[in-house]
């Protein structure tokens, strides 16, 4: 019984490849997205504008306080209502970028916050400009606080790109649902779903244990 | 070079500063003492824009401060400031912690700007060290690279709060040397700091302050053979008890 659903899952590998495509690029560009944009307004929340980051936090606690699949919703279905026509894969892509610039924003703040002001202070002594004082003494000093738990939100980013299946794009999940039509055999076929999900993002589990274990060899500034 | 006319300042109720007038000579060496909480740090941080005034005049390099007219970012370019807690960049060598600046806010090359920093590095005794990290360095030796940071953007001021305080004892002497050859240049110089051998060696004036105002200012000589007033008495009798 077992083997002949094998059997008959091994037939359903292409669609499972796609699948995986599917989760890695939505992941791939809605990280990379969300990386520059987090970081973006991360800088900008802790600049001193009170006008801005106020702005900025609001956002980031209204996405993070509500459910992702609420949020795709909201953007697939309810923007096409004001004339904003979007396919699926944009609006996951959306979703997902903002979901993930807003908790990198907060990591890249705390980041920022943990410097030391003699930090800021010295290099204001010397004369380094705002962009300077940021790009030369106070990110590279913020990175060491920031990488490992930045990389561990990417994982959990990777898993709620799960979430996207709720509007029809062919990732792993959905895949799972629809192989599950046809081999009755939930257990197996989202297991295999999970080593799907698993195989991606262990990797990134090695690299924030190892980058925390890197943290106190190093001299405030973390190298890969 | 810098002259403060009038100046106060406040941190909520507190006065921290109170009618300061105060005029430092190019190439003068002024030592500021006075119990701490007496505004002395907050003085010298006015100077380079670190604190900001509330109100009278402030003028330095013929620029004033608080100004709208004055470029603050350029300003500090030609004042260095000398930290107690040294405040090296952790994740830079001592050779690119004095370079930073000159690379990034003079604009000269790199070659040239490693050139004068080995110089300036070998200059106050850390020849060795170019390539340590702070983390590698002790309070001292930090506190030197600190210096040659500063002297690297070839500042007209050089301002130090307390720069030995947070030093070993055994460690205080290797950095007043390399103050003592910076005076000696020539450096205008505003020095907040509890070492009266430095002060008697190469300061020209000294300003005791308490309680945000200054008591009183006058030679190395008449401060430590005649104090004037019964603070600065009370002061000088607990510092050099030992």
């Amino acid at each position: 019984m077992i083997w002949f659903q094998l059997q008959s899952l091994i037939g359903s590998y292409p669609l499972a490849l796609r699948g995986l495509g599917m989760t890695i690029a939505l992941s791939v560009i809605s990280l990379a997205l969300g990386t520059l944009i987090g970081f973006t307004i991360g800088v900008l929340r802790t600049s001193g504008n009170r006008l801005v980051s106020t702005v900025i936090g609001v956002w980031v606690d209204l996405i993070r306080g509500t459910p992702f699949l609420v949020q795709i919703f909201l953007i697939f279905f309810i923007l096409p209502e004001f004339g904003v026509e979007l396919d699926a894969f944009t609006a996951g892509i959306i979703a997902l970028t903002n979901l993930a610039a807003c908790f990198i924003c907060e990591i890249v703040a705390a980041g920022i916050r943990s410097v030391p002001t003699g930090q800021v202070e010295a290099a204001l002594a010397s004369g380094l400009s705002q962009w300077q004082r940021m790009r030369q003494v106070v990110l590279p000093q913020a990175m060491r606080v920031s990488l490992p738990p930045l990389v561990g939100q990417y994982v959990l980013l990777i898993k709620d790109s799960s979430v996207v299946s709720a509007i029809g794009l062919t990732d792993l999940t959905r895949v799972g649902w629809l192989v599950v039509q046809r081999v009755p055999n939930g257990l197996l076929v989202f297991a295999i779903v999970g080593i799907g999900y698993f195989v991606v993002c262990y990797p990134l589990i090695l690299l924030a244990r190892r980058l925390e274990r890197r943290m106190s060899a190093a001299h405030g500034e973390v190298q890969l | 070079m810098i002259e403060f006319r009038g100046v106060n300042k406040w941190f909520g109720a507190l006065h921290v500063l109170k009618d300061i007038t105060l005029s430092v000579e190019p190439r003068e060496v002024v030592v500021v003492c006075g119990p701490s909480g007496s505004g002395k740090s907050t003085l010298i941080r006015c100077i380079n824009g670190l604190e900001t005034i509330k109100d009278g005049n402030l003028v330095v390099d013929g620029q004033r401060i608080g100004d709208r007219a004055t470029n603050m970012t350029e300003l500090r370019t030609e004042i260095g400031f000398v930290f107690q807690s040294f405040n090296l960049y952790p994740h830079k060598t001592a050779l690119e912690n004095v370079t930073l600046a000159p690379i990034h806010v003079r604009k000269i090359s790199r070659r040239e700007a490693e050139e004068a920093g080995r110089e300036m590095l070998a200059k106050v005794g850390l020849a060795e060290k170019f390539s340590a990290y702070p983390a590698e360095l002790s309070g001292g030796q930090q506190q030197r690279v600190a210096i040659a940071r500063c002297l690297c953007m070839r500042p007209k001021i050089m301002l130090f709060d307390e720069p030995t305080s947070a030093l070993d004892p055994e460690m205080i002497s290797e950095v007043l040397d390399v103050m003592v050859g910076v005076a000696e240049e020539g450096m205008t110089m505003m020095v907040v700091t509890h070492e009266m051998g430095f002060a008697r060696k190469v300061a020209q004036r000294i300003v005791f302050m308490d309680a945000g105002a200054i008591v009183e200012t006058g030679t190395p000589e008449e401060f430590f053979s005649d104090p004037k007033t019964d603070r600065s008495r009370a002061f000088l009798s607990k510092i050099l008890r030992h």
